[in-house]
């Protein structure tokens, strides 16, 4: 392989990888910067959304866990990938439509520390819910070979440049670039987009206004849950499988959050991409040997994060598109 | 007293006609206690329909707490408001502006990260939508009467050739006229301004009172005002009422209040005890 084209590999696996980060962080950025709410439980949300995907996409024999005590080992639907992805969406949007009604709603008005709490504790609570329920061994979560039978989304890909790529990571980062998009239209050029925005600002005013904002802030928590149910669908095939997921992929995506800055959905897709293509690089470069001395750079990804974040917070506190006056 | 009852002020209605309409607004016995500190002390005034009525007094004399009160930011202790006939102490703010009550604020209130439109727009959305349902898929410039409305309230204002404009770009005199737009944007029968010239130039002053004039020449709107500028309230008031220590101590024409030693007394000799 030239080194152009193993850039570029690294570079689609940054995309891909960013992909799910910018996924997380729009749900999560928008809702701490309109409704003012740190939710540590984000991630829980993406773990329901994977372990939903597994069990409505195909047949999961389970080989621990209370439900395979009880003889529920064989779970899941197998309905296919595509059922998943529209229904994991759903069901996840429902999930944060109950949280907010019943959890969020009553700690608005509460201090930051407050709402970590509950919702820290929350993940904790799924999480372990979902280790006594499924066992905490890793699930198998293959790649769906087909969508609707004829259109082919695993296996190698040939690209021009590139060479060959794994095609299913290509669809992540398509889906995702068409969600954001939808998302995007949806807050920039509709009237709920508008309220939103301008209670992002002065909740109190559009209140004082006439405007009732407890029903677009429902609304703004359920599509934030359920992109975060997006996220887990299409990167469960990615990654391992189990009830540590969810905490797992909470730190990087408030990482995006904090390096895009707050509240905003641009913000939310570089900060992601930045991360992603960080990591990417980080993992893809090759390892370097001076004299005896062999620096390997892939055990460094995970630093790497938070290195790059802090120069960027370093330069730009509240974010490269962050509003320092909106910013909690 | 007026014979038509319900006139609904026709918009090119003469002075003399609305200032005899029903009572819009009226408060009785109205008590604001903070701890020991009354800052509303039995107040009860009636504001009828097409008139304009500035409500002045030194400072600490409890002007903001009574709109406050008026616009449900504050809970009276004792008393009652009523709007059109009806009861409104029970109300959430945003019920209050369904109802017909807008007020422009006393620091600069806009959403400056908006356009000039976007601002008028959030207002118009609130007054044609109600409380705001879930029609979240429109697409806001198809809501023509959204869009219209949104669009009359900053000609009215003479904002409309910056429409596009984020608002915090706008010169300080042309953000207080986005909002008094943005109260207007929601169609109210009673319009509060809380020192609506506050801040600004001569220049940027005398074209807020043409304003006020003009909107109320045009919408035959009420007004209550609070001001410190005494030029301004007695060049627009058909009414004063002077408050001090929370209490009313007078009330009247500018002719009438010009001349009150109560309200001398209150403005000049603050010293005593």
């Amino acid at each position: 392989m030239s080194i152009v084209s193993e850039l570029a590999v690294i570079l689609l696996n940054g995309l891909q990888q960013g992909a799910i980060y910018v996924l997380l962080a729009v749900g999560l950025s928008i809702i701490l910067g309109t409704l003012k709410f740190v939710n540590f439980a984000h991630g829980a949300l993406y773990l329901v959304g994977t372990y939903a995907g597994l069990f409505i996409a195909l047949d999961v024999t389970l080989s621990s866990g209370k439900l395979q005590e009880w003889g529920y080992g064989e779970f899941g639907l197998g309905w296919g990938f595509l059922a998943a992805l529209i229904l994991v969406p759903l069901f996840v949007f429902a999930v944060g439509l109950l949280m907010e009604r019943f959890l969020a709603r009553s700690f608005y008005d509460r201090p930051d520390t407050d709402q970590i709490l509950v919702t820290f504790g929350l993940a904790i609570v799924v999480q372990e819910l979902f280790r006594v329920l499924f066992g905490s061994n890793s699930l198998p979560f293959t790649q769906p070979e087909y969508i609707l039978s004829v259109i082919p989304v695993s296996g190698p890909m040939q690209l021009p440049i590139v060479g060959s790529f794994p095609r299913w990571r290509l669809w992540v980062i398509a889906i995702t670039a068409v969600l954001v998009g939808i998302v995007y239209l949806l807050v920039e050029h509709t009237d709920f987009g508008l309220v939103v925005r301008a209670g992002t600002r002065d909740a109190e005013m559009v209140r004082l206004l006439g405007i009732k904002i407890s029903r677009p802030y429902l609304v703004v928590f359920g599509i934030g849950a359920a992109l975060a149910g997006v996220a887990g669908v299409v990167g469960g095939p990615l990654n391992v499988v189990n009830p540590t997921v969810g905490m797992n992929i909470l730190v990087p995506a408030f990482l995006t959050v904090v390096i895009g800055g707050v509240g905003t959905i641009t913000g939310a897709v570089v900060g992601g991409l930045i991360i992603g293509l960080t990591q990417a690089t980080l993992i893809g470069l090759p390892s370097v040997t001076i004299a005896s001395f062999t620096l390997n750079f892939s055990p460094w990804s995970q630093v790497g994060l938070y290195a790059i974040a802090a120069i960027i917070l370093l330069v730009r506190p509240q974010g490269i598109f962050g509003n320092e006056e909106v910013a909690p | 007293m007026s014979s038509d009852p319900d006139a609904p002020s026709d918009a090119t209605s003469t002075p003399d006609a609305s200032r005899s309409g029903e009572t819009l607004l009226e408060t009785r016995g109205l008590v604001k206690e903070f701890g020991g500190l009354v800052a509303t002390d039995d107040v009860s005034i009636d504001v009828k329909r097409g008139e304009r009525v500035s409500i002045i007094g030194p400072n600490g004399a409890g002007k903001s707490t009574l709109i406050n009160l008026i616009t449900r930011r504050l809970e009276p202790t004792r008393g009652d408001i009523l709007f059109k006939g009806e009861s409104i102490v029970q109300m959430e703010p945003h019920q209050v502006v369904q109802r017909g009550i807008s007020k422009s604020f006393q620091t600069a209130s806009i959403f400056p990260d908006l356009t000039v439109m976007e601002n008028a727009q959030i207002a118009a959305l609130a007054a044609e939508h109600g409380e705001f349902g879930f029609n979240f898929l429109t697409h806001r410039d198809k809501l023509t009467d959204v869009h219209e409305l949104a669009e009359d309230t900053l000609e009215a204002v003479g904002l409309l050739d910056r429409a596009h404009n984020d608002a915090e770009d706008l010169p300080y005199g042309d953000k207080r006229r986005l909002e008094i737009g943005i109260a207007l944007a929601a169609e109210p029968d009673l319009l509060l301004m809380d020192e609506p010239t506050a801040g600004m130039s001569p220049e940027e002053t005398q074209a807020t009172v043409d304003l006020i004039e003009e909107v109320k020449e045009e919408m035959g709107l009420t007004f209550v005002l609070v001001e410190h500028d005494m030029e301004i309230v007695f060049s627009i008031s058909d009414r004063i009422v002077v408050l001090n220590r929370g209490g009313v101590i007078a009330e009247g024409t500018p002719e009438e209040i010009r001349g009150d030693p109560a309200v001398q007394e209150a403005y000049l000799g603050g010293v005593e005890l």
